[in-house]
């Protein structure tokens, strides 16, 4: 396997700061650059299409996943992504087939999955500890198995996007005319619920689920008051999540502040959204 | 009087047709034809399964009997334009109408930018439905009117051979809606596809249908306007007050509604 230490050792020279010597930092970095284009890229379609409660069951799978674990002596590591798809796949399956209304049947699978994670760590005491990063999350802790992961992850949802972008964008605005001009409706929902589910996960583990439709929707809602087209939006989310994560994790790692990663994360977005909405109070007052 | 069923194929044919939903019988044993080239419009109360037969010979809703849809002369299947009755999306989304066009064709992803043979086939098919003026405007900021004919601008760009519409003047204003229906008779007479539109707008119907298919869960009454609209007939599916259509003043290929695109048209007939 290639070596991800020339990657770390770049870091230092682009970001001259003390804290940014230490492996870990470096490795944290990484990951959340990765992280950043994912949730970027999905989020505009999480936003448009307001799939946040799709994204917010999805993460509460997460806890399902690691119970699973638990249950069947499988490292959390497999078994929260393998369920997290098996969830989106089946809410998704189960919107093309219901009667019932999306939120309802995203609603039910929400309840099912976070009673059975409950109950099963409520049999084990020592999942505590495996509860409390999943609440919280823990970018500071990852290896460079799942850097290779999110590699990957990354290099099939940029593809996907630059083929699918225009797709989900007419299938988002009204399937049923998309399907009857030509687009491959069910077959882009499924691959998009995949990977959405996923990154979910993914971010789970850095921000924690608490805090992971935050990171999906955020810097997609900041990008939303500052673009004026729908290509525009997908640019202005890449650079606010890109620079939330960096200046996020900077920000954590000072003396004065030490704050959780995730959360400073997330503040730094929220802070660029502040900012998004008076530029949209601006420029709404100057058409008025 | 020619009757358009003996001089032309259909290019739709439902043979018996039935659609139940949650153990309701929606359409029953419905067998009608769409003539090629002509302008169907299906009439019937709310309720009737106007919209439930369009999904159906969509595609979207599961139903026996037969939809025959015919080739192409060169016998390929009909390339199919719909434009639904309402989109439902969110007003506030940034999306450009040109954005909103290049969308259905171009493989590229829009923040990509948008090629340029792209760009000029959008331009085309507003300026076609008079609407290459707002190709900046977001999507959410159009009226219903404007909206309306965009999508039928998107639907165009199918190069249908058979164009949908489910309610067009449904949500518009009335000076929109003329402006739509003069405009979709324009296109239809320079593009030659076959129309097929859900309408409980009988003014409309009585003006540019060729053929009507009078739904209330069954075929009522089918033929042409003059066969078709009368008070007896609608009478039966709307009630009482529809003998304010005098079928009897219908001529086949004139136009008698109140609307002044009505007018227009009479000169041209």
């Amino acid at each position: 396997m290639p070596e991800l230490d020339v990657l770390y050792n770049l870091i230092p020279k682009m970001l001259p700061f003390e804290s940014m010597e230490m492996k870990f930092m470096q490795q944290a970095l990484v990951g959340l650059l990765l992280l950043a284009p994912m949730v970027a890229l999905m989020g505009v379609q999480v936003v448009n299409f307001r799939m946040a409660f799709f994204a917010d069951a999805i993460s509460h799978s997460a806890f399902t996943g690691v119970a699973l674990g638990l249950i069947l002596s499988v490292s959390p590591h497999w078994t929260m992504p393998a369920f997290g798809v098996i969830v989106g796949l089946t809410i998704v399956a189960s919107q093309r087939r219901s009667a019932l209304s999306t939120d309802t049947v995203i609603g039910v699978f929400f309840s099912g999955v976070v009673a059975f994670g409950l109950a099963v760590v409520s049999r084990d005491k020592g999942a505590a500890r495996n509860i409390q990063q999943f609440l919280y999350g823990d970018i500071l802790t990852i290896g460079n198995n799942d850097i290779w992961a999110m590699i990957a992850l990354l290099s099939v949802l940029v593809f996907f996007q630059v083929y699918g972008y225009n797709r989900l964008l007419y299938i988002g605005l009204n399937p049923v005319v998309a399907k009857v001009h030509g687009v491959r409706v069910a077959a882009y929902q499924y691959i998009y619920a995949g990977l959405l589910s996923l990154v979910v996960i993914f971010s789970v583990r850095a921000v924690g689920v608490l805090l992971v439709t935050a990171m999906l929707i955020v810097p997609a809602a900041a990008a939303r008051n500052f673009a004026r087209s729908s290509g525009g939006m997908v640019w202005w989310a890449l650079l606010v999540s890109t620079t939330s994560a960096i200046i996020g994790l900077l920000i954590s790692a000072q003396d004065w502040a030490r704050t959780a990663t995730g959360a400073t994360v997330i503040l730094v977005a929220f802070a660029w959204f502040l900012v998004s909405s008076g530029v949209n109070f601006i420029r709404g007052e100057e058409r008025a | 009087m020619t009757d358009v069923r003996s001089t032309n194929r259909a290019a739709v044919a439902f043979e018996n047709v039935t659609v139940s939903l949650g153990g309701n019988t929606i359409l029953e044993n419905i067998s009608a034809s769409v003539p090629e080239g002509s302008c169907t419009a299906i009439v019937g109360p709310n309720g009737a399964g106007k919209t439930t037969l369009l999904l159906a010979l969509l595609g979207e809703v599961s139903s026996s009997g037969r939809i025959r849809i015919s080739h192409t002369d060169q016998g390929q299947d009909l390339r199919i334009g719909y434009i639904p009755q309402r989109l439902h999306f969110d007003r506030g989304m940034p999306l450009t109408v040109l954005e909103f066009m290049v969308m259905g064709w171009q493989r590229r992803p829009l923040w990509f930018g948008i090629r340029r043979k792209h760009r000029k086939r959008a331009l085309d098919l507003l300026a076609s439905v008079k609407m290459d003026g707002l190709k900046k405007r977001r999507l959410g900021a159009l009226s219903g009117g404007e909206l309306q004919r965009v999508l039928l601008a998107l639907a165009l760009g199918q190069e249908p051979n058979l164009l949908v519409l489910d309610e067009p003047a449904s949500g518009v204003d009335f000076q929109g809606g003329q402006i739509f229906c003069e405009l979709l008779e324009k296109l239809r007479h320079e593009q030659g596809f076959t129309q097929l539109m859900v309408s409980h707008d009988l003014p409309t119907v009585t003006h540019h249908a060729t053929h009507v298919i009078c739904l209330n869960r069954q075929v009522v009454a089918e033929g042409t306007p003059r066969e078709v609209l009368t008070s007896e007939t609608l009478c039966k599916i709307f009630g009482l007050h529809m003998g304010l259509v005098d079928s009897g003043a219908l001529h086949i290929g004139t136009k008698n509604c109140s609307s002044t695109c009505c007018t227009k048209g009479d000169t041209d007939a």
